[in-house]
């Protein structure tokens, strides 16, 4: 019995090794271990055995099982990766192939601008308040210090409705119906549409500004500049230079406009910033008194500053399209890019 | 306005170079557009004298010159020129020379003879067109000067941008000044030194002031005995050097005097006059007037004319009548210089639609303090340039003098504003610098006196301002705004706004921006019916063309006509969106915002994973949908429409009870011819001001099943005309609480199925929150359902 037992594990070893298939390993296990198997056959003989030989033989046996038992095992992974190195093989795929790309658009760049500035300003506490596109000569003009025979209100600038109101040539407007609405401190900025009648490459009949106003009892010109350094800083970035020149805008006095170190020349000089190696990016200025007189505000009590800014100028910075026409042409093409 | 480098030199000496000058100018506000060196192009031209001539001996038409150019050996140049003749000084292009016209002098041999640089004309020079012969220079020049020097063509032009507050900059002078408040240096101003004659002018003339408003000074003097020609070269250098056309003697003379002061000046001629005197008036009803520019103009009585015993001659402040100007015959010459009022020449010159260096100045605002000086600067000029005898006197009628402006100005007030720490002897400094007069009161309380020039000037803020800007700006601290930041109402639309935006972009969406005109014809190109209220728009009375002359009522055409331009452009995949105002005119100014899109063409990237498909109704009533859910409401109904923009078929407008909130469908086909499409176009528009009111932002957990739930499918046939959503609120109606989810996954119209009717295929998911719900208790529950579809709607299984 001893012999037959040390035969079986020969042979079933050997017969494993040949096996490629789980159904072939499967069924040779069934030859061995299965109900009428070799392996259970010799066992169910034991009972024949004397009750010398019964412990040995019973040893050996439980041997035999136990290591083809583990043969068996290692029979079934081996093949199982094999298998399944195979399939994995057979599921590979062209790469190059291209993929499934979930659709997604984009905001128009003149919006991703106008919202990185909100953005800026949101941070050092203006709110975003808007106002109408159509305004009257008042609020369009009177009420911001501009009296009716300034340049500024010739038919040439200012598109004008057969009603008698205005397009808003800039969003001061809102400066004087928040400042109408709401006492003191104001932190607002004003983004939005407004018009002027002028149509070439470098400008658009509508175009975007953003019109920031601060009015509290301590605002000083340095705070203007403070601010305006922040946000021309986060804009533009840390190494950008800037500078303030003296202005007139007819709303503030004193009046500024702000210029930034040119990023193509890096203010050398060169013919994007017309050899002066700076860039007009806004205008800005103290609060004239008379403005606050217009809303009923005392200037000995407050003082402020407000700026403005073209959405368009600052956006043209970074993309530098040649003819400023195009982004309102909504060209699929160009509107991919941004 | 342009000014000259060496022209500012004759009032103030400084020693700024010219880029370092304009940078100072600029940071002063006096914007240096450009610089531009005017004797780039003449090196290498120098003056000479032509001191022998002698034939040459192989041409005739050719002369052999000697010509000094003051050194120790004179050249021999070969010379063609008809006028060349000995003792002339003339230009001499010397070896090496570039030309403006491109030519480079070199040694040459002409017919056999050496020539050693180039006598030259006014062309050869790009002066002028003059190439009849060699330009003649005036005999006092030394030779061998450069020849730019010599003509004060090396001279430096500043193209400066001066801001409408500062008519004061607008002559050299007052540029002079902004560099004295800069460098500190002294002021030179021009010497006036008149020589009278015998002749009184009050016997000669008399000046009216009839409207002493528009009017509040006039003066005038007399010339006798003038000879117009030409201006000498160097005046005419001047006034071309920055861009003024050169006339004759006496006018020439005026508009360097304006250039100089600022101050405008007309010359008439005196016995033109009608009884040789002026009167300052309205213009009368019917009044015409042909000026300078040989124009008949009407006026109206709202007009200033200067006028003599009869007519108009002159348009006070904006040009000259063409009866009464300087002509080469002209003997007696009356010297105008006079300040008018800023308004009324305005409004003349726009009516008229004329603007002359002198309305430019007079709109903006002149000196009625310098009136006489530069009256007398003239008249001297045109005495020693033109001949003639100043008459003794001066008229000058002052009607309206003002008293010079005093103003407060408080230090700490100035310190307050700007946020500096400047002591009060700085501000003191500054504005004396800039003319004004400062007086004490103590340390804290000055009186400025504002000179004439300064009309800009009338508040303490403006003279802070003077202060700051000659201090500097950036000399000004930069510092961060203290105080309370204002607290922010929640502001609801954004909040919708950005929600629908981010949908859409993530839908693949491009955001689109059009113009807020749009034409009017584009209400008929998208069907709007007679009535429709979208055609009663708001009007430019100054469009820039018809196609942009109304205010848009609906996003619409704009996108249409988007899809049309990609079209021409080979873009198919059209998918664009835009939020924005339209302007409503019925009564109250309103300015609604809508969200609209459209979808044409093709979807998709049209690649091997990710085919072409043509887009269709379901996929534009998606984004409806989206858009819906993302502002939270839910309790919206669909229903077909009319409206033309439409197809009948595949249209519907999204109602909240009974207010719309938007509509969708697919564009009607003549829609689509009409803006050119050859494919289907889909559509949607939603009023933003329904959306932002009925969203709802407002989110409560709702607890996560924790009993399993069932889906049994559900496979029915019904008439065509049942709309796939009965069914599915039948069965929401039936189930109750039960019933989680009815998603329907299939529509089938075809074989196996009769005609006139069609297969709806429902998965029904059943889940309880309180129990398992039991097979047995589904399947009644879905037996009753079925019931229902049946006695309701007719609807039979489908097996």
């Amino acid at each position: 019995m001893k012999a037959e037992l040390q035969a079986i594990q020969a042979e079933a070893l050997e017969a494993i090794k040949s096996v490629d298939t789980p159904d072939a390993l499967e069924s040779l296990r069934i030859t061995y271990f299965g109900r009428k198997g070799k392996l259970t056959d010799v066992m169910k003989g034991m009972g024949k055995l004397s009750k010398e030989e019964r412990p040995e033989i019973g040893k050996l046996a439980n041997e035999v099982r136990a290591a083809l038992t583990q043969a068996f095992e290692e029979a079934t992974q081996t093949l199982h990766s094999q298998q399944q190195e195979q399939q994995l093989e057979a599921e590979s795929v062209d790469i190059t192939l291209p993929g499934r790309k979930p659709a997604y658009g984009k905001a128009h760049p003149v919006m991703q601008t106008l919202e990185r500035i909100e953005a800026i300003f949101g941070q050092m506490g203006f709110e975003v308040v808007t106002g109408p596109d159509v305004e009257t000569e008042y609020y369009n003009f009177d009420a911001l210090n501009t009296p009716a025979d300034h340049p500024a209100r010739d038919l040439h600038d200012t598109f004008y409705l057969t009603d008698g109101h205005l397009l808003r040539t800039h969003n001061s407007p809102v400066q004087i119906r928040a400042m109408e609405n709401q006492k003191p401190p104001v932190r607002i900025i004003v983004p939005g549409k407004c018009y002027r009648v002028d149509y070439d490459v470098s400008h658009t009949p509508m175009f975007h500004q953003v019109e920031g106003l601060l009015v509290d009892t301590r605002v000083t010109f340095s705070d203007l500049k403070g601010v305006l350094t922040v946000f021309a800083r986060q804009m533009f970035g840390d190494q950008t230079q800037m500078r303030f020149r003296p202005h007139f805008f007819p709303f503030t006095e004193p009046s500024a406009e702000m210029d930034i170190s040119c990023a193509v020349c890096q203010g050398k000089g060169c013919r994007s910033c017309g050899g002066s190696g700076w860039v007009e990016i806004l205008g800005a200025g103290a609060v004239d008194p008379s403005v606050f007189e217009a809303v009923n505000y005392d200037p000995n009590e407050v003082t402020g500053f407000a700026f403005g800014m073209g959405v368009e100028r600052i956006a043209n910075l970074q993309f530098r399209i040649p003819d400023i026409r195009t982004f309102y042409e909504n060209d699929l093409r160009f509107l991919r890019q941004f | 306005m342009n000014v000259t480098l060496n022209w500012l030199k004759n009032y103030i000496d400084f020693e700024l170079a010219p880029n370092e000058l304009a940078d100072r100018l600029t940071m002063l506000g006096i914007e240096v557009e450009s610089i531009k060196q005017l004797s780039a192009e003449l090196e290498g031209v120098i003056v000479g004298s032509v001191t022998a001539i002698r034939p040459h001996p192989n041409a005739d038409k050719l002369v052999l010159c000697q010509v000094d150019v003051g050194g120790t050996e004179a050249l021999q140049i070969v010379c063609g020129a008809p006028n060349v003749r000995e003792g002339m000084l003339a230009p001499v292009a010397t070896i090496g020379a570039t030309l403006p016209i491109g030519l480079t002098i070199k040694r040459a041999k002409l017919r056999g003879e050496e020539s050693h640089g180039m006598l030259c004309s006014e062309k050869e020079l790009g002066l002028s067109e003059d190439a009849a012969g060699l330009m003649e220079l005036p005999a006092d020049i030394p030779l061998g000067t450069s020849f730019s020097a010599a003509l004060g063509l090396d001279d430096v032009v500043f193209e400066l941008e001066i801001t409408p507050n500062r008519p004061d900059c607008l002559s050299m002078i007052g540029v002079a000044r902004e560099i004295r408040a800069e460098t500190g240096n002294a002021l030179k101003l021009p010497q006036v030194d008149l020589n009278e004659a015998e002749a009184d002018i009050r016997e000669m003339t008399s000046v009216t002031i009839e409207a002493p408003d528009l009017c509040p000074r006039y003066a005038a003097r007399v010339i006798q005995g003038v000879k117009v020609g030409a201006s000498p070269e160097w005046l005419q250098q001047r006034l071309e050097s920055v861009g003024v056309g050169v006339i004759n003697n006496i006018v020439d003379i005026t508009n360097f005097v304006l250039m100089e002061y600022g101050q405008p000046l007309h010359a008439f001629d005196y016995h033109k006059l009608a009884e040789n005197r002026i009167v300052v008036r309205r213009a009368a009803a019917c009044e015409n007037i042909t000026t300078l520019d040989e124009i008949a103009r009407e006026l109206t009585p709202d007009m200033l004319v200067i006028a003599d015993a009869e007519k108009p001659v002159a348009l006070a402040g904006i040009m000259g009548g063409y009866d009464s100007e300087i002509t080469e015959t002209t003997a007696d010459v009356l010297l105008e210089s006079a300040y008018f009022n800023p308004s009324s020449v305005r409004a003349t010159a726009k009516a008229l639609g004329v603007s002359t260096e002198a309305s430019y100045r007079f709109e903006r605002g002149a000196d009625p303090g310098i009136v006489p000086a530069a009256l007398d600067r003239a008249a001297q000029l045109i005495a020693e340039l033109a001949g003639g005898t100043i008459c003794k006197g001066i008229v000058d009628v002052y009607p309206r003098q003002q008293p010079l402006r005093r103003i407060q100005l408080r230090p700490k007030r100035v310190n307050f504003i700007l946020g500096t720490a400047l002591e009060a002897t700085e501000m003191v400094q500054i504005l004396s610098h800039l003319d004004f007069d400062v007086k004490t009161n103590g340390a804290e309380d000055y009186e400025v006196i504002v000179p004439t020039f300064r009309s800009d000037i009338t508040r303490e803020i403006d003279l802070i301002e003077e202060i700051a800007r000659v201090h500097g700006y950036d000399n000004i601290p930069t510092t961060l705004p203290k105080g309370d930041i204002p607290v922010p109402d929640p502001n609801p639309r954004t909040e919708v706004r950005k929600r629908i935006k981010h949908f859409l972009i993530a839908a693949g969406m491009m955001e689109a921006i059009n113009y807020s005109f749009c034409d009017p014809s584009c209400f008929d190109k998208i069907r709007f019916t007679a009535d429709d209220p979208r055609r009663e728009t708001l009007k430019l009375k100054n469009p820039l063309s018809p196609e942009m002359s109304v205010l848009r009522t609906t996003l619409l055409p704009r996108l249409l006509e988007n899809a049309q331009y990609n079209r021409n452009h080979q873009i198919d995949t059209i998918a664009l969106f835009e939020t924005g105002s339209v302007f409503i005119s019925n009564g109250e100014q309103k300015e609604p915002e809508r969200v609209a899109g459209i979808l044409a063409g093709q979807i998709g990237e049209g690649v091997y994973s990710d085919p072409y498909r043509s887009p269709d109704f379901y996929d534009i009533k998606g984004l409806v949908e989206g858009i819906l859910e993302v502002c939270g409401i839910v309790d919206y109904t669909l229903q077909k429409t009319d409206t033309p923009t439409f197809h009948p078929g595949r249209n519907a407008e999204i109602l909240l009870g009974d207010r719309q909130i938007g509509t969708f469908g697919e564009a009607h086909p003549e829609v689509l011819e009409n803006y050119d499409l050859p494919y289907k176009a889909y559509l949607f528009e939603f009023d933003m001001e329904v959306l932002v009111d009925a969203a709802i932002f407002a989110k409560r957990f709702e607890p996560i099943p924790i009993y399993p739930t069932v889906e049994r499918d559900l496979a029915i046939v019904v008439d065509k005309e049942v709309l796939s959503d009965m069914p599915t609120q039948l069965i929401y109606a039936t189930g109750g609480e039960l019933v989680k989810s009815v998603r329907l996954f299939d529509v089938y119209e075809g074989e196996q199925v009769p005609e006139g009717k069609k297969s709806l295929a429902y998965a029904i998911t059943y889940h309880s929150a309180t129990e398992t719900l039991t097979d047995k208790a589904v399947n009644t529950l879905h037996d009753k359902v079925v019931k229902h579809l049946n006695q309701k709607l007719g609807a039979e299984l489908r097996m």
